[in-house]
């Protein structure tokens, strides 16, 4: 998070986190398509090589507050390959939330896990605890045969302390409700630690409805979260509309 | 410096650059240049510190009319400065009037709602201007007005609304080029950092390889000394025993039978044997810890090789093997420690005969081999020619079981055996082959191992002549 008190400037770093293919530049994709064009900036895809991410996408959005705060949001994604570990953490470095994209496919259990540990090595190496990182997890790819059913997949993240949310990055589903749900996690934390909203005066889920419009969506904030399987540990807390 | 040098963060969640930094200035003023000989008007860009980074390339000609005249000069610097100092917000734009009665247009270069520099387009006059105020002539010479009104019809004249949209247009061309020059640096810290990580992250494992390979040389001293003390201490009382079943043996301390002598004489035998294992582990640590010191003196090789080929024929005969030597004619002597390369030549002999069946053959020769160059697998060998030396080589060669392929490199460590179910076969302490190689290389030789087709295996020792100081 950067924060200029001098032009009342926040910025705050998002990253979506996953094992390779497992849809983080598609849903980074489907988000800038959703986004209103006021608030999204280009989408950067930084040197692929056969539609694989090398370094990271970068999709910036920006927003006014009314009470004159202008709020930057930088999604980020990392490369998925095993091989680009260290590019995957210099990307994940200053992260205020993560959005972990797991493939639904039961086969790809075990790189679902494995990519997972490798996030809490990389923020572990950074002197962070995975346990105090906002963190949703969005389950992709429900459009796939061999999925795991999602009985099975909300009787896990019930099990979990992360919101779970279910998605088809590739027709938009399921997208801006993991992002709000990530976007409310990271809040609740810088909420938390720099006490926003009495040094600006800042209604934090004022601004997560304001971006849930400018998202395209029409869904009141609340029920957004509500659509998360599992991990109801702050989410209830939200202002209910 | 460089964008390259900044981090992720500083570029993109700081925006930490100037747009001098991210565009190339020279590209810039071609493009300025261009928009004005296609729409007329002309262009200044300034970075968010004011810095010119493109201007057009003439002043406009009606300034340099008034240029002539002080007040004229005045009213000049003061547009000037009015424009250079006018501060726009992203998305607004500031009409400032100029003295030729028409304006400048200026707006913001903006990256994601900061501003990053302006754009100052004009002067440009209103289409329906008929010709300069009349307050303006007053700062022109009366013999220039002619010239003067001839340089205000050159100024561009367009409606305020179409100069917005050229604004506009130039804006998002820069906003182009700034997130094409944004992505491209981006790309390239991204190399760097990436690099710069790994390096880190390998410099690390190496440390941590350097530690465990230092604490595995430490234990490996430390078995060195405790070796060179067990067989010093295994030593002394081995010395009574011996040197006590020899006086029985000899009637000392009174008659013995033939039953006591059998006995005694297997005591003393096992006791030299003992003898002779326990002097081998301490060569080994003495070869190890580097304590050994040779006596450098001219050897006979020739001569070597037959005293050791006499020595152990008894034993050859007893297993039924026949032991040759084989001297070439005119072998130099070199620079050695006669003792100890008799040593290796016993100990490569006595390995020979022992893996070698009844009915097989073990020769010992020696020869001349000439210039050997340094061990560097023929690698500069235009420099490394004059490191060349004469050598000679000794040679055992037998029939025997023979050394797979794989192995040959690994006969030379100490307590290494090929197949250690043979050891209780042909006995031996797995130590004889590693004292050879460790004197061979005291004596700055090397010894590898051949297979002596079709059966049996070489050892071949190449010893340089001449002694070179270390």
């Amino acid at each position: 998070m950067q924060l200029d008190f001098a032009t009342k400037e926040l910025t705050i770093k998002l990253v979506y986190y996953g094992p390779a293919l497992s849809g983080k530049t598609t849903n980074l994709q489907a988000l800038h398509a959703a986004a209103a064009g006021e608030v999204k900036g280009r989408l950067m895809t930084l040197d692929t090589k056969d539609d694989r991410t090398l370094f990271f996408d970068l999709l910036p959005l920006s927003f006014e507050d009314k009470t004159g705060l202008s709020v930057r949001l930088k999604v980020f994604t990392v490369p998925g390959q095993v091989i680009h570990a260290s590019t995957r953490r210099l990307v994940v470095q200053g992260a205020d939330g993560v959005a972990f994209i797991a493939d639904s496919r039961v086969s790809e259990t075990d790189t679902n896990a494995e990519s997972f540990l490798d996030l809490r090595d990389n923020l572990r190496v950074q002197g962070i605890r995975l346990e105090e990182m906002p963190l949703v997890i969005q389950f992709n790819k429900r459009d796939l045969p061999g999925v795991r059913p999602e009985a099975e997949v909300a009787q896990m993240a019930a099990g979990g302390r992360e919101p779970v949310y279910l998605g088809v990055a590739t027709q938009g589903l399921g997208v801006v409700e993991c992002f709000i749900g990530l976007l409310f996690c990271t809040w609740q934390k810088l909420e938390q630690q720099n006490a926003l909203s009495e040094k600006f005066g800042f209604d934090g889920e004022a601004f997560i409805e304001h971006v849930a419009r400018q998202l395209g969506s029409t869904t009141p904030v609340a029920e957004l979260l509500a659509q998360a399987v599992g991990g109801n540990v702050a989410l209830r807390k939200g202002r209910s509309t | 410096m460089s964008l390259i040098h900044k981090s992720l963060n500083e570029l993109t969640m700081q925006q930490e650059f100037t747009l001098e930094e991210l565009l190339d200035v020279a590209v810039l003023s071609e493009m300025t240049s261009s928009f004005e000989q296609l729409f007329g008007v002309a262009v200044r860009l300034y970075s968010a510190g004011g810095s010119l980074l493109a201007d057009t390339r003439t002043p406009p000609r009606f300034y340099a009319c008034l240029d002539e005249t002080k007040p004229g000069r005045q009213a000049v610097q003061a547009v000037i400065l009015a424009v250079r100092s006018q501060v726009v917000k992203v998305g607004q734009h500031e009409l400032i009037p100029c003295p030729s009665g028409g304006s400048y247009l200026i707006s913001a270069i903006a990256h994601e709602g900061k501003v990053m520099g302006k754009i100052i387009l004009g002067p440009f006059l209103s289409p329906d201007a008929q010709a300069p105020p009349e307050s303006t002539w007053s700062l022109v010479m009366e013999a220039s007005h002619d010239q003067a009104l001839l340089a205000w019809q050159s100024i561009p004249k367009l409606e305020a609304k179409q100069v917005m949209k050229l604004d506009q247009h130039l804006r998002n061309t820069l906003d182009l080029l700034i997130f094409s020059g944004l992505k491209a640096h981006l790309a390239s810290s991204m190399h760097m950092n990436t690099v710069q990580e790994n390096f880190r992250e390998l410099s690390d494992k190496n440390k941590k390889l350097q530690v465990a390979y230092d604490r595995l040389k430490e234990l490996d001293r430390l078995k060195s000394n405790f070796l060179a003390t067990v067989s010093h201490e295994l030593r002394t009382p081995l010395t009574s025993i011996i040197g006590y079943s020899e006086m029985m043996i000899e009637g000392i301390s009174g008659e013995i039978n033939e039953e006591q002598r059998e006995f005694l004489n297997t005591i003393h035998e096992k006791g030299e044997q003992l003898l002779e294992l326990i002097k081998s582990l301490l060569d080994l640590s003495k070869l190890e810890s580097g304590t050994m010191s040779l006596r450098r003196a001219p050897v006979d090789c020739g001569h070597l090789v037959e005293q050791v080929v006499k020595t152990l024929t008894p034993a050859a005969l007893k297993r039924g093997v026949k032991l040759v030597a084989e001297v070439e004619v005119g072998v130099p002597s070199l620079q050695g420690d006669a003792d100890r390369l008799r040593q290796v030549l016993n100990n490569l002999t006595e390995n020979a005969l022992k893996f070698t069946a009844e009915g097989g053959m073990v020769v010992v020769s020696t020869r001349n081999v000439g210039l050997v160059a340094d061990d560097m697998g023929g690698l500069g060998g235009a420099l490394l020619g004059a490191t060349q030396r004469p050598a000679i080589e000794l040679r055992v060669t037998d029939t025997g079981i023979g050394i797979p392929e794989s192995e040959r490199e690994r006969v030379f460590d100490a307590f290494y055996q090929v197949d250690s179910s043979s050891t209780r076969e042909v006995g031996g302490t797995g130590l004889g082959l590693s004292i050879v190689k460790r004197l061979v290389d005291a004596h700055d030789g090397t010894v590898r191992v051949e297979s002596n087709k079709p059966r049996g295996s070489s050892f071949i020792v190449v010893l340089p002549i001449l002694h070179r100081a270390p």
